[in-house]
Parts: structure tokens; sequence; C-alpha cells
């Protein structure tokens, strides 16, 4: 499998106080567990198991994700903010591994 | 002697009926949690280890997805509750109930939009807790012509 590619989209500027939306997503296939492989072995799960997006070190929303989630999980939501900051993202995989973004939120009055 | 409502009554085929019918409604009820969506056991379970068995009221819930889906294996779905902290989504027919569970923190909308796997056609059910504690819930049916697998 390829290494999983983590993308984000969000708005080049944003207002105070304003929701924007914000657009996730993984490249990940997201195995079930229940699937049979050519060789008719079950394909073990392997899943991304949580999102997390943190805004200036503060939670603002966290996902936990079961494997009736679509293959390159996507997740849209909306936020405002009060101030210029980072935001994180942080995708956990059934293997261990963790994917994390980063970007640069600019608040213009 | 125990007393027992129904000993005192006449057994005429209107009482037999009648009570029997309250048992069962009875029994129904404590067999599934939320009647209101009636859903199976297994995701009845996983809804009330969601709320911690506490039974949510219909409504203040929003689902928004296609009423047919051609693609179980990505139907776009968007899920939103005011006021709600966190929002679970279940379904009714897939190999396991849960879909996802959000939680919303600072500044954040509670209103998500996502993409989800539906092996067959069926209910999607999705249940808020919210700021004050309660729990509300809605689900809504999704045909779908070719299953994805769940």
């Amino acid at each position: 499998m390829q290494k999983p590619r983590p993308r984000v989209k969000l708005p080049k500027s944003v207002v105070t106080g304003v929701p924007f939306t914000v657009r996730t997503r993984i490249t990940h296939p997201m195995d079930t567990g229940l699937r049979l492989g050519r060789d008719g072995k079950r394909i073990p799960r392997r899943i991304i198991n949580r999102f997390v997006a943190r805004y200036n070190d503060e939670v603002a929303i966290s996902v936990d994700l079961e494997p009736a989630m679509s293959a390159n999980p996507y997740i849209q939501f909306e936020m405002a903010v009060q101030e210029s900051g980072d935001m994180e993202f942080e995708w956990l995989d059934d293997d261990g591994s963790v994917y994390r973004l980063s970007r640069r939120i600019k608040v213009r009055s | 002697m125990v007393d027992f409502p129904v000993a005192n009554m006449d057994l005429t085929r209107r009482n037999i009926l009648a009570f029997a019918g309250a048992a069962l409604a009875a029994s129904a009820a404590a067999f599934f949690p939320i009647r209101l969506v009636r859903a199976s056991t297994d995701t009845s379970r996983a809804i009330a280890a969601f709320t911690k068995g506490a039974v949510p009221v219909e409504g203040g819930v929003r689902i928004e997805a296609p009423e047919i889906a051609d693609n179980g294996g990505s139907v776009p779905i968007r899920v939103s509750a005011e006021n709600a902290r966190r929002i679970a989504v279940f379904t009714d027919g897939n190999p396991y109930p849960g879909v996802a569970g959000f939680t919303f923190g600072k500044g954040v909308t509670p209103t998500v939009s996502t993409r989800i796997r539906l092996a067959r056609s069926q209910k999607l059910i999705a249940v808020a807790e919210m700021a004050d504690g309660t729990y509300r819930a809605t689900s809504r049916p999704i045909i779908v012509t070719v299953g994805g697998c769940g």
C-alpha cells in the first residue's frame, strides 16, 4: 500500500468569529477486516480509527472512526476562530502510525 | 394471596387481550431502548453505550443524505444538531452498528459532512449529546442500489 497522504483545504484568510469550512481527507484503504483477498483469506482490519484537529493546542474536533467510514476518509467541519494560529491535524492508523499536517490560519478583522 | 391486578378481573377476551398487549409493549420497551427509531438489538446496544443508557428524545438532529445511494461504498452524509457537544452515527444493517463519533470543541459548529459505507438499504441513526447532557436522535432510511463492504 502507498503511504497514506493527508490533505486539508482551508480558506486563504478568515474573518474573526465568522465560521469557515475545513475539508480533510487522507488516502487510506480503510480495510474493514471483513473482506476476503484474492487468496480467499481475510484482509486484516486496518483503518484510520481516530482523527483530531487542534487549534492553538486546543481540541477543535475529534472523531472516532469505524470500519463503516469510506476509504480515503473525508471529514468536513465548520469552525470560527478569534485569533490567528496554527491548526494541527492528526490521523491515527490501526497499525500505530500517526499522520500529521499543520496549517497556519490568518485572521483578518 | 398476591395482589395481582388480573386476579380480580373477569377473564373475558377483552381483559386478556388488554393485559397481553400491555405486557408485550412493556417487554418491547425493555428490549429496544429506543423504540422511536426501532433499531436492531446490536444497534440499540451501541446507542445505549453512547448515551450511557439514557433514552434519546426524537428530533433535534438533522441527517442530510441521498434517498437513493448508487454506490454503497461511499455515501455522502451531513449530520448536524444545534447545541450538541457530541454526535454519533449508527446504522441498523451493516456488519457493525457504529459509523463514527464526533466530539466538538471550542468554536466548532456541530455539523459534519463525511462519506460512509452502507452494505445494503438500511436506516441511518444519528444521536446527539446536547450541551445540557440530554440526548436526541433522528433516523433516516437510505436505499442502496450497490452495497459497499461495510
